[in-house]
């Protein structure tokens, strides 16, 4: 049969079809439209309004008090017709310096000085949970998908792998303040009263807890970031080819040979992937923390101490909760605010660079595992 | 394919040639044992026949078992049939040097004839027509099969000679009837080794050219 | 070389060998041919003990001896043994390490780390398989970058590399071209010098043309085992000679 181009079946097309195409994709691209708004706001406030306070105008164009010091109360008074602002330090030696003088003046705590430790402390945060969150994570998905058989108890444990990704995060530091702050077991010389003692011959086992330290930081964060290392774990290595084990297997490799040389290494850039999630949520959960790792404020930083065993037993300032302090714990005023958004900008940039960091050694992986 | 499969069919093709080679020494020595009234030499075919039907039952065999296993295409597959059928015809030649043999036995027992019935002309004919095809088979020259074809047209006038000579001998003097029909016999014999030589000419030019030229009214050059 | 003596296999419930038996010739190839799902890959993966990782597979009677050792004895070590008796795999699988890791790989399992002793094995092994010449300018660049038929080569390679004395090979053709497929045919007659070879295949002609013994599989039974030569002319079971053929399967 004969067509005009026009009334050819291949050039008509049927119109009802089209149209909800057409509109199904005005929607899908609103909803796209909507999710790169609200990360813009998000973004953009923090970014403008703490780069007031990151950002200086000589050289070196950041606020490196800001970075390095402590938080310190701020003093707002006038003196000889000039207003000042003066941290703490700087406040006690003007006023020696004049004599201390009586001024009229109001402090506001923490607006002043920097933020140092709460980098330091969400640092170490980060990379000691994130360790321990890899390894036990990498070794339960290796136990689970190369050498469990399934049956009931292995459907209990990925049970338990999903329930806990549900957990709510101040549950999860209540559990952590429980059983790491109150009960985890401690070495020690002689047994401890009204607490559980175990005697292992040479010394006693205490538990008597590990305080508000980076250990049950650690600990309490790791098990809040697990499933998510499990799940993402267990895909990459699903995704290694059956015949790597076969191949290594059938030339005489152990199981665990087999899994070591030849499909750890390629499922490794898939599993750092799923760090990075991890990473973030790490960086950014204040409930967990609240109860067992962080300080309102703590003078020493983690590494000052007297043995370097003690360094464990520290507890630290943390930026997630150093923002909730600022925000809702003293009054609010435009003081407070410079430290909010100063902070909230590097708590994101700490983030950032630790993901891109993890980003970078994955490519790296990716480069030399390449399959 | 593969070498191991190359030298499958150079086995073929060497068993072949030492069966054409026991062949003509057997055609010639059947002649040799009549014209030169040599019994010994008789018995000698007879009993090297054995070898040469062997030979066609190993060539068989092999060419049996490479076409199941291997399933050969083209060159390969005619070859392999083509190899049958020439050894068929090489025993069937041994067989009638056989018969040239037995029947000389028979005629040596008694006083030789005055003439031989142009049996040497024939027997030279039928020989050089073995080989020639053999050697159309290894040079793998169709030019020299085309020649034999036409050559069995000479042998079979020969024949026809043959017969009128027996039948006028026998007119003349019909004490010679049982030792003339021996001459026919051989006569015949040769002349049938003739087309068996011509068959495995049509067969190497099949091999060699892919075309089928039995049975057809093709000319073929004759020797210059 | 490897005796089966009434061998029953189980997976799980279904049973997929029955009654089994058969010798199979040292330095020579032997042929495993039949319909899908007859029976004859699992036999070959009994032989170093593959069918161990699946679940529910086990030996229900019979005993199956290598070299004269029941290989199914709980002192056998399945890690000696699988360095006795090497796989190829129908899906060639190189791993994604360079030619030279490929081949040493077998060896740096067993601990050898004499950089030199692990050259002259991959030199050995690369022309074992027929593959040195083509390889030997870029052993370090990855195995992922040969063509098909170059990486089952490299897989043979991988697999004698090791020094098993039987080679298992589980329709290593079938993924191969023909042109491919017909060298490492070739390279099967020239390793039979040295190792006893089991091939399984679903092409009766690669059978017909690499095999020395035959062995016909239905439904977890062994038909008939012969000669190749007299498998292909004259089989001695009807059911074998519907299947050469191709009345069926």
């Amino acid at each position: 049969m004969q067509h005009s181009i026009g009334s050819h079946p291949f050039t008509t097309p049927p119109i009802g079809a089209a149209r909800t195409e057409k509109n199904a994709f005005q929607v899908f691209r609103i909803a796209t439209y909507c999710i790169l708004l609200a990360a813009t706001l998000i973004f953009g406030i923090i970014f403008s309004k703490g780069a007031q306070t990151i950002f200086v105008r000589e050289f070196p164009f950041v606020n490196v008090a800001f970075l390095t010091q402590s938080p310190e109360t701020l003093h707002v008074f006038e003196h000889e017709g000039q207003p000042h602002e003066l941290g703490d330090r700087e406040f006690r030696a003007y006023m020696e310096k004049r004599g201390n003088p009586s001024v009229k003046e109001e402090s506001y705590v923490y607006s002043a000085g920097g933020i140092f430790p709460c980098i330091v402390g969400t640092f170490f945060l980060v990379v000691g949970s994130m360790t321990i969150a890899l390894v036990v994570g990498i070794s339960a998905a290796v136990f689970l998908n190369e050498y469990s058989r399934g049956g009931p108890v292995v459907e209990l444990l990925r049970l338990a792998i999903l329930n806990l990704a549900g957990v709510p995060s101040i549950v999860f530091g209540l559990f952590g303040f429980g059983l790491f702050v109150l009960f985890a077991p401690v070495f020690a010389a002689a047994p401890e009263a009204g607490h559980v003692s175990l005697p292992l011959g040479f010394c006693y086992l205490n538990f008597t807890g590990w305080g508000v330290s980076l250990l049950s930081g650690w600990f309490t964060l790791a098990f809040m970031v697990l499933p998510v290392v499990i799940t993402a774990s267990e895909e990459s290595l699903k995704a290694v080819p059956k015949g790597f084990r076969d191949g290594s297997l059938a030339l005489g490799a152990t199981q665990w040979e087999a899994i070591r040389t030849n499909v750890l290494p390629y499922a490794l850039p898939g599993i750092l992937t799923s760090s990075i999630l991890g990473i973030a949520r790490v960086a950014g959960e204040t409930a967990p923390i609240m109860f067992t790792a962080a300080y309102v404020v703590r003078d020493r930083l983690p590494w000052q101490v007297d043995k370097a065993v003690d360094v464990l037993f520290q507890g630290v300032m943390a930026l997630p909760y150093h923002i909730y302090v600022v925000s809702s714990k003293i009054p609010q005023n435009e003081y407070t605010e410079r430290v909010q958004f100063g902070t909230a900008f590097v708590f994101l940039a700490v983030v950032l660079s630790i993901a891109l960091s993890s980003v970078i050694l994955r490519n790296r992986m990716r480069a030399r595992y390449r399959w | 394919m593969s070498v191991y499969w190359e030298q499958h069919l150079n086995d073929i093709r060497e068993e072949l040639l030492m069966m054409s080679g026991l062949t003509e020494r057997s055609l010639s020595q059947s002649v040799r044992a009549l014209l030169e009234r040599d019994d010994a030499l008789a018995d000698l075919v007879e009993a090297e026949d054995s070898e040469i039907d062997e030979l066609e039952k190993r060539i068989d065999g092999k060419v049996i078992t490479y076409i199941s296993t291997h399933g050969p295409m083209a060159k390969d597959c005619r070859f392999l049939i083509t190899a049958s059928k020439i050894a068929s015809e090489l025993e069937r030649i041994a067989d009638q040097a056989t018969t040239i043999a037995r029947r000389s036995r028979d005629l040596n027992k008694n006083a030789p004839l005055n003439s031989m019935a142009g049996i040497p002309v024939m027997a030279q004919e039928v020989q050089a027509m073995l080989r020639q095809s053999i050697r159309a088979f290894v040079e793998r020259e169709t030019s020299l099969a085309l020649e034999v074809i036409g050559r069995d047209k000479l042998v079979d006038a020969e024949y026809k000679e043959a017969a009128s000579e027996v039948e006028a001998a026998i007119m003349a003097d019909p004490a010679t009837t049982a030792r003339e029909l021996h001459l026919l016999t051989v006569a015949k014999a040769l002349e049938r080794a003739g087309d068996h030589a011509t068959s495995i000419a049509e067969e190497v030019f099949y091999l060699y050219k892919g075309e089928d030229i039995r049975h057809s009214k093709i000319k073929g050059r004759l020797p210059a | 070389m490897i005796e089966v003596e009434g061998v029953d296999f189980y997976y799980g419930k279904s049973k997929a060998l029955h009654n089994i038996s058969l010798k199979i010739p040292a330095k020579q190839v032997t042929a495993f041919i039949g319909p899908s799902g007859c029976g004859k890959s699992t036999l070959l993966r009994c032989f170093n003990r593959m069918n161990d990782l699946i679940d529910g597979a086990r030996i229900g009677a019979g005993e199956l001896r290598i070299q004269g050792v029941n290989i199914y004895d709980p002192q056998v070590d399945v890690i000696a043994l699988r360095r006795q008796v090497g796989m190829v795999f129908q899906k060639s699988n190189p791993f994604p390490k360079s030619i030279y890791q490929n081949v040493s790989y077998g060896l740096e399992l067993q601990g050898i780390a004499d950089k030199k002793r692990l050259d002259a094995a991959v030199e050995k092994s690369l022309r074992g398989a027929a593959l040195w010449d083509e390889v030997k300018d870029r052993l370090h660049s990855s195995a992922l970058g040969l063509s098909g038929g170059q990486q089952q080569r490299l897989c043979i390679a991988r697999a004698i590399a090791v020094e098993p004395s039987v080679i298992l090979m589980d329709e290593p053709c079938s993924a191969l071209d023909p042109i491919a497929t017909s060298k490492v045919e070739e390279l099967i007659q020239e390793l039979k010098k040295d190792y006893t070879i089991v091939i399984v295949t679903h092409s009766m002609q690669q059978a017909g043309r690499c095999s020395d013994l035959t062995a016909f599989f239905y439904i977890g039974k062994l038909i008939e085992v012969d000669a190749t030569q007299k498998i292909f002319t004259q089989p001695a079971n009807q059911q074998t000679e519907d299947y050469i053929t191709g009345r069926f399967g």
